[in-house]
């Protein structure tokens, strides 16, 4: 009996079109992924040491993909696959048949349950096919690794199995009980609404497990088992089920099998006759009232009937309203917004969290990060009532009766886009009242209401007006209602996936593109975005409507089905003012989109990734040459800047003195430039001719009359201008703005070829025929010393500046300013520099606030260091945090490196177009997103004051870059980054105290270890860093730290000032990481000169852990402590491949207490000592004072450990066995071949 | 006025011919579209009333050519489809409202008026409040047949309409319609002879898309008159019968089977001939002589 059903179910499955049209969809998507990052597609290249059919790369795409747009493509397929299986018996009444047959329940239940479920499966398998025919059809590539078909099937069997099984009975039990697909969906938001939580949460590293086990669909749990991976286990290992992603599984296939369980319970045949409602309404018995006498029809009133475009206005607005009480009135409509207003409150919560510091609930905050899910729900829901609403009629058998009515199908169709756009205004007044209510709840204030209906109400409606007239249109059009809802989303998914993959990026067709993003600032405002928005909109909108009025030559009146029925019923219907407005919307269409294409094409530059590899490969091969051709250096740059904030544009004008630094005569000058500027002089002041001017890569080539001799300088003029020129493409222009401008110099003209902008990736630099690069030039190469690693035309300059800026602004460059007036109504400020600078220098204009404040050398109480704060009004929550950072940090660095060079620190707030703060000399941009709005919470010892951190960072490159800086060579950065990461870790240390640093040094292992292991070409040695981020800051940060433990602060920091002394403002050869690691070393006692191979010139990582616990009291009222530790010790190469060394280290070992801490339970230290771990297990006994509550080695995580969380244990389990093999887990599989790889 | 249909044709898809060649005039008055499921009734229905489009011919009523000025004569028809529904969660007075919107009776006080007086007259005023989803088979005909008549409508279709209906519901249902039929065209397609024989003034029989008898029921009860023939039969002859006679229908009448057989003559022993009613008219002209 199971047999049979399950059979007719599959047969029935398989006959059906729509399962192979999923198939073949999914299987075409995936199979684009595939070619396309397997290489064989001609596009743009990127370095990569994982393989593309790896396992860990095939369940990233599987689970990955299944994240929003794509999540919501399985569920509507999925629904539409599960959801009819015992629905359709009863939507086409055979539920009668089997009711009256005699079938069992399990037979019948499991036989349709299981027949779809098949189905399902093979419907999804199609992704996996795709991707493999993808990938394999790219083998040979360098992407491309050896062939194992567990690699595919792994990730299949974890992820894609148990998730339909969950999603799929769900659905199934669902739309059984309902019988009404809408609950599923409702469903599938809700598992979306749990994915994004976790999503959320993760930000705050200590619920990464937590997020890990309750994701329903493993993503997270996937993610917690394979972060650390480094690229060679990434290529090597199937995904273990062991750890999270087991408990994970373990937990929904479980939920699942309860689902099953209780639907298959309560589930009887008698179910058909009666559908289960959500809330139950009372059902009345109605009996036909009595029988009255039949009056006259004659006497039935004579009404006015009136057809003119006024009563049709009547009409549409009537109908609007119509269509809005019946979807505000659903379910549906009411849960979305119950769900949309919870979740927002949950993930404001977590709102823009660095460091587990949060941000004030600004409104742009609330609107971006917290509304951002709720804006999903929309699409969501607009998806699924333009279908509802679109087929209401005929799923209600109304069809008839509405089509007889002398309404016309412009109306209907009109008022049913109305309605929706109803539906979407109340649902972002409903953002807009949870967003307000989420900010007071937390206590702020400085509600923007006009903010939000600005946003609210303007940008996003408008794009939602858009979404809705596509579905709409879709639903008109097409003959199936599901298929409508697939179709609909198909021109969204494309766009956001399959056309970025392809590098189709063109905005014309990306669908409902909206031009260069620019984020909302509070500096700025929307800045120059609006125009250029609704531009797009005006676009989008005028294209979705010309559509709308094709589709309603199709509107279903009436019985017909096929189109050419309906067009021919439909042909008489629209009149002459559809037509005309067909006409109008397609010619608009045209011509706004001329008008776009106009902008992006003719007056900007469009460039996808390739043509850009394509330029980069031409200016190679053209002047690659001149790379050994000397330069002349600048040795001063004396400019004038006027910048225009009214209408964004800026000109600059001055010159540079260019010096001859070697020792022979030189006589060719090759100059870059920005060809994108207006330049209208450029040229040396000497007699010359010119050898290449070349317009396309910007590069002038100069012959000198007259040779330069050594020790010689030339001056050299130039004048650029800058002003908007239209929109491009993608990118906004965020140079110059309205307010908050903020550009460096690299506007300026630069000397000499700069291979900086030669192809760096090697994969795409074979495509082209050219050599391998090195990511950087060798440690020891003498002649990349000759540069510092950020500038290669210059080495220390004199500075001066005339900025000029509106009347309401100030504008800032580095140095002092000299003399300040206006002129023709701007303002105008002289800057000088009183000692030599690197050529690296900014101008900012604004209309800044300013907060003062002076620091007092207790060397040199004299002079006196003036601290200037520019921010904008409203934040002046961290000002004081950062005055405190500049001054603690002046206090340190002068103390123990070197004098403060400058006689100021300036910080300007900038928007946040960027977040980062960079340091020019004695002058800080900060961006306002990283710390102006940050709410630091002094009472939560985890929560990190960044703001004083960044700063102190920022101060410490004054030293760290302005002081001392690396030759262009590997390594270069470890003298300023990571130097500068040190430094403010010492501050941060003496205001915050050891515990606050546990929690900072917690975040940079774990950006580290995520950071290696999503290495593109090799990971170095920290003293070989490549400029790797996660090297230099976060490595470098828990090294630096260590180190310091090790010797001892006071001992490092004279390290450091010897080095200092020696390399401060040298002139090139630019010191190198040798040199300072050398300094470092000498530092070093003889019994640690070890750890300076393990942490600078090596990749050193531990596995340290407590193998077994316990304690006795002592008579005299302390405890003994006997602890069993372990240690393993690995040296791993370029792409994480670990060899075991023994182990001889010294490290720490700890004992802690508990104690209560403002009512929340924290470690209290009993012990802390450094022991010598020389064999690979130890045991050690300590007295200690306290009951002890746990211990373990290395506690505060002060050595590289992948899995810091076993470092300790607390007393009273055992912890669990930990393997030390050189894999990182015993539960992992191997794949052949996976040791004897180079 | 009179509704006038030339040569209308339609053929579906899958090579049913659902209209073939149909000519008709229709004037004011009940008129009654006899044939069985399937015979085109409905078809030809939602053909005059603007759902359907014809391959060929030519449908006018008055001076509106139905085929190009669908929305003028939509302003005058009033249509009941044989399957219709209501939304879930709206009443009845709601609904009629929404139609009465959508007919274009635009002036609020108006709409009001007309509702309430087809509320009232269609007896479902007092339950106007309630949703229509829960209302009985006779309340629903009757609200179809409320909306259809919305707005003072110069045609009426009505198809089908008293399927399901149990006997008292029925003849309430019919006495609105007879009302109905006073002033305008109405055009009554069913299966029940009973309900043309009681309500129509002209009739048509339809079978396969054709138009098989068109006058007056007494006319067609004229042209079988003397050719109908009965006989009580056992059960196992039948089709014994069938093979040689033209058997119009068959009944069971106390255990036995009465056939009656469509013949010019005495078909043989045992038969009587009968006074033949509509319902013989309608089986002799549906059924097929061999």
């Amino acid at each position: 009996m199971f047999k049979s059903i399950f059979l007719f179910e599959i047969k029935q499955g398989f006959k059906k079109p729509s399962t192979y049209i999923f198939f073949i969809i999914f299987f075409l998507l995936y199979l684009f992924v595939g070619l396309g990052l397997s290489g064989v597609l001609p596009l743009a290249t990127g370095d990569s040491n994982v393989f593309v059919n790896s396992a860990s790369s095939v369940a990233g795409i599987l689970v990955g993909l299944n994240e929003s747009i794509m999540g919501l493509v399985n569920s509507v397929i999925l629904v539409a696959i599960m959801a009819t299986a015992i629905q359709k018996d009863y939507e086409y009444n055979t539920h009668a048949l089997f009711y009256t047959k005699p079938i069992k329940k399990s037979a019948y239940y499991f036989g349709r349950f299981f027949g779809a479920y098949t189905v399902a499966l093979f419907v999804f398998f199609s992704q996996i096919l795709g991707y493999f025919i993808g990938c394999m059809a790219g083998s040979g590539n360098p992407q491309v690794g050896p062939l194992n078909m567990m690699s595919f099937i792994e990730p299949f069997l974890l992820f894609t199995v148990p998730n339909l099984f969950l999603l799929g009975i769900i659905f199934f039990s669902l739309t059984t009980y309902t019988r009404s697909n809408m609950t599923a969906y409702l469903f599938s938001i809700v598992l979306l609404v749990i994915r994004s939580i976790t999503d959320t949460i993760t930000s705050d590293i200590d619920n990464k497990t937590m997020a890990a086990i309750l994701e329903p669909f493993g993503q997270e749990a996937f993610q917690r088992i394979t972060e650390y991976w480094t690229p060679e286990e990434q290529n090597n290992y199937l995904i273990p089920m062991s750890g999270v992603l087991l408990y994970n599984r373990l937990l929904w296939v479980g939920i699942a099998i309860i689902i099953t369980a209780v639907s298959y319970f309560k589930f009887s045949f008698s179910q058909f006759l009666v559908p289960f409602v959500l809330f139950k309404k009372k059902v009345k018995e109605t009996l036909s009232p009595a029988s009255s006498q039949i009056q006259n029809l004659s006497d039935l009133p004579v009404v006015s009937r009136i057809f003119t475009t006024k009563a049709n206005w009547k009409q549409l607005f009537y109908l609007a309203g119509f269509e809005f009480k019946k979807m505000t009135k659903s379910v549906f409509f009411v849960i979305i917004c119950a769900l949309g207003a919870a979740m927002m409150f949950v993930i404001s919560q977590f709102t823009g969290a660095i460091y587990g510091t949060q941000t004030y609930p600004v409104t742009y905050q609330i609107l971006e990060a917290v509304a951002g899910i709720f804006q999903f729900f929309i699409l969501i829901l607009i998806v699924f009532f333009s279908g509802t609403i679109v087929w209401r009629d005929r799923d209600n058998k109304v069809d008839e009766l509405v089509g007889t009515t002398p309404i016309s199908n412009t109306i209907l169709f009109f008022s049913k886009y109305l309605g929706l756009i109803y539906v979407t205004g109340i649902l972002m007044f409903v953002i807009m009242l949870t967003g307000i209510i989420i900010q007071l709840s937390q206590g702020y204030t400085n509600v923007e209401p006009l903010h939000y209906i600005k946003e609210l109400f303007g940008f996003r409606l408008a794009s939602m007006i858009v979404v809705i007239g596509l579905c709409l249109s879709f639903q008109v059009f097409l003959p199936n209602k599901y298929l409508g809802f697939f179709i609909s989303i198909l021109p969204i998914l494309l766009s956001s996936f399959l056309f970025g993959l392809m590098e189709w990026n063109n905005s014309l067709y990306t669908f409902n593109s909206s031009g260069p993003g620019l984020q909302y600032s509070d500096m700025n405002g929307y800045g120059h975005k609006p125009f250029v928005f609704f531009i797009y909109k005006a676009y989008w909108i005028s294209v979705i409507i010309f559509v709308s009025l094709l589709a309603l030559r199709f509107f279903a009146r009436g019985k017909e089905k096929s189109l050419k029925a309906r067009f021919r019923l439909s042909k008489y219907s629209n009149g002459r003012g559809v037509k005309l407005a067909t006409i109008v919307s397609l010619l608009l269409s045209i011509g706004i989109g001329s008008y776009i294409y106009y902008n992006i094409k003719v007056l900007n530059k469009y460039t996808t990734a390739t043509d850009q590899e394509k330029i980069q490969v031409e200016f190679e091969k053209k002047y690659k040459k001149y790379q050994r051709t000397l330069q002349p250096r600048i040795v001063e740059s004396n400019v004038k800047v006027n910048i225009y904030p009214e209408t964004r544009s800026a000109d600059a004008s001055g010159f540079f003195y260019l010096k001859n630094k070697h020792a022979k005569a030189l006589d060719t000058i090759m100059v870059i430039y920005d060809n994108e500027l207006k330049y209208t002089k450029l040229a040396p002041l000497t007699a010359y001719t010119t050898v290449a001017d070349d317009k396309e890569f910007g590069v002038k080539i100069w012959k000198l009359t007259k040779a330069l001799d050594p020790g010689d300088s030339i001056k050299m003029e130039f004048a650029l201008s800058h002003a908007p020129n239209g929109f491009k493409n993608s990118g906004a222009e965020t140079n110059v703005v309205y307010n908050g401008t903020f550009f460096n110099s690299s506007i300026f003209p630069t000397i000499g070829y700069n291979p900086e902008y030669e192809l760096s990736e090697n994969a795409a630099r074979k495509k082209y025929g050219l050599n391998k690069k090195p990511r950087m030039a060798d440690v020891r190469d003498s002649v990349a010393r000759m540069n510092t690693y950020i500038s290669s035309d210059a080495d220390w300059i004199r500075f001066e500046s005339v900025v000029s800026t509106s009347e309401d602004q100030v504008a800032i460059a580095p140095g002092y300013l000299q003399k300040e007036w206006k002129e023709n109504d701007r303002n105008f400020y002289h800057y000088k520099m009183d000692s030599k600078i690197l050529n690296f220098y900014s101008f900012m204009s604004a209309r800044y606030e300013v907060k003062k404040d002076k620091w007092l050398n207790p060397a040199d109480p004299n002079s006196p260091v003036n601290i200037e704060i520019y921010y904008q009004k409203g934040h002046e929550y961290n000002i004081d945090r950062m005055i405190s950072g500049i001054k603690k940090s002046l206090d340190y660095y002068t103390k123990y490196f070197s004098p403060y060079q400058h006689k100021q620190v300036r910080i300007l707030e900038f928007p946040r177009y960027a977040t980062f703060a960079q340091s020019f000399p004695n002058t800080i941009p900060f961006s306002e997103g990283i710390g102006f709005i940050a709410k630091v919470d002094d009472k939560d010892e985890k929560s990190i004051d960044y703001p004083f951190y960044v700063t102190a960072h920022e101060v410490a490159h004054q030293w760290w870059a302005h002081q001392v800086i690396g030759g262009n060579v590997q390594g270069g950065t470890l003298m300023s980054e990571t130097m500068s990461q040190y430094s403010a870790l010492m501050v941060m240390e003496k205001e915050y105290g050891k515990e606050a640093m546990k929690k900072f040094l917690e975040y940079e292992m774990n950006t580290y270890l995520l950071g290696r292991a999503t290495e593109k070409k090799k990971e170095v040695p920290l003293m070989l860093c490549e400029n790797q981020q996660y090297i230099h800051y976060n490595k470098g940060s828990i090294i630096m730290y260590a180190l310091k433990d090790y010797i001892g602060e006071d001992t490092l920091n004279a390290a450091l000032k010897r080095y200092i002394k020696k390399v401060a403002f040298q002139e090139p050869p630019y010191t190198n990481s040798i040199e300072f690691v050398d300094f470092i070393r000498e530092a070093c006692p003889d019994s640690l000169k070890y750890i300076v191979k393990d942490m600078f010139e090596d990749i050193t990582v531990y596995e340290n852990y407590v193998k077994d616990l316990s304690y006795t009291p002592t008579a005299d009222g302390k405890f003994k402590v006997k602890l069993t530790l372990g240690s393993a010790k690995f040296k791993v190469d370029s792409i994480g491949k670990q060899k075991k060394v023994d182990v001889a280290d010294y490290m720490d070992v700890g004992i802690f207490a508990e104690k209560t801490v403002n009512g929340k339970k924290q470690p209290k230290e009993l012990l802390l000592q450094k022991v010598k771990m020389d064999k690979p297990e130890k045991t050690f006994e300590f007295i200690v004072a306290e009951k002890p509550v746990k211990a373990g080695l290395d506690p505060l995580g002060k050595l590289i450990d992948r899995k810091p969380d076993n470092n300790t244990w607390n007393f009273g389990s055992k912890p669990p066995k930990v393997s030390t093999a050189a894999g990182n887990d015993n539960m992992m599989m191997m794949l052949g071949g996976g040791d004897d790889e180079g | 006025m009179e509704l006038k249909i030339e040569n209308v044709t339609k053929q579906y898809p899958n090579g049913v011919k659902a209209l073939n060649n149909i000519n008709l005039t229709i004037e004011r008055g009940m008129f009654g579209m006899l044939g069985p499921n399937g015979a085109g009734k409905s078809s030809l229905m939602r053909t005059i009333a603007t759902l359907q489009e014809p391959d060929s011919g030519s449908i006018t009523l008055g001076d509106i050519n139905i085929l190009k000025q669908k929305d003028e004569l939509r302003k005058v028809l009033g249509y009941l489809p044989q399957d219709f529904g209501f939304y879930p969660k709206v009443t009845a007075l709601d609904m009629l409202n929404h139609f009465a919107v959508l007919k274009g009776i635009n002036n609020k006080g108006e709409r009001k008026e007309i509702v309430d007086a087809l509320l009232h007259q269609t007896n479902l005023f007092e339950a106007r409040k309630r949703n229509i989803s829960e209302y009985s088979g006779g309340m629903r005909q009757r609200f179809g047949i409320a909306q259809a008549l919305l707005g003072n409508p110069k045609l009426v279709i009505v198809d089908e309409p008293t399927a399901g209906l149990d006997p008292m519901e029925r003849n309430r249902f019919h006495n609105l319609l007879s009302e109905i039929g006073e002033n305008v065209i109405v055009i009554l397609s069913t299966h029940i002879v009973e309900d043309v024989k009681n309500l129509c003034k002209r009739m048509v029989v339809m079978n396969q898309g054709t138009i098989l008898f068109e006058g007056t029921p007494d006319q067609s009860i004229e042209t079988i008159k003397n050719k109908i023939w009965r006989k009580h039969i056992d059960k196992e002859e039948l089709n014994d019968y069938r093979k040689t006679m033209h058997v119009i229908m068959s009944r069971v009448v106390d255990g036995k089977l009465a056939i009656h057989v469509h013949s010019e003559n005495n078909p043989g022993a045992g038969f009587e001939m009968i006074t033949p009613d509509l319902e013989d008219v309608y089986f002799s002209n549906i059924t097929s002589k061999n």
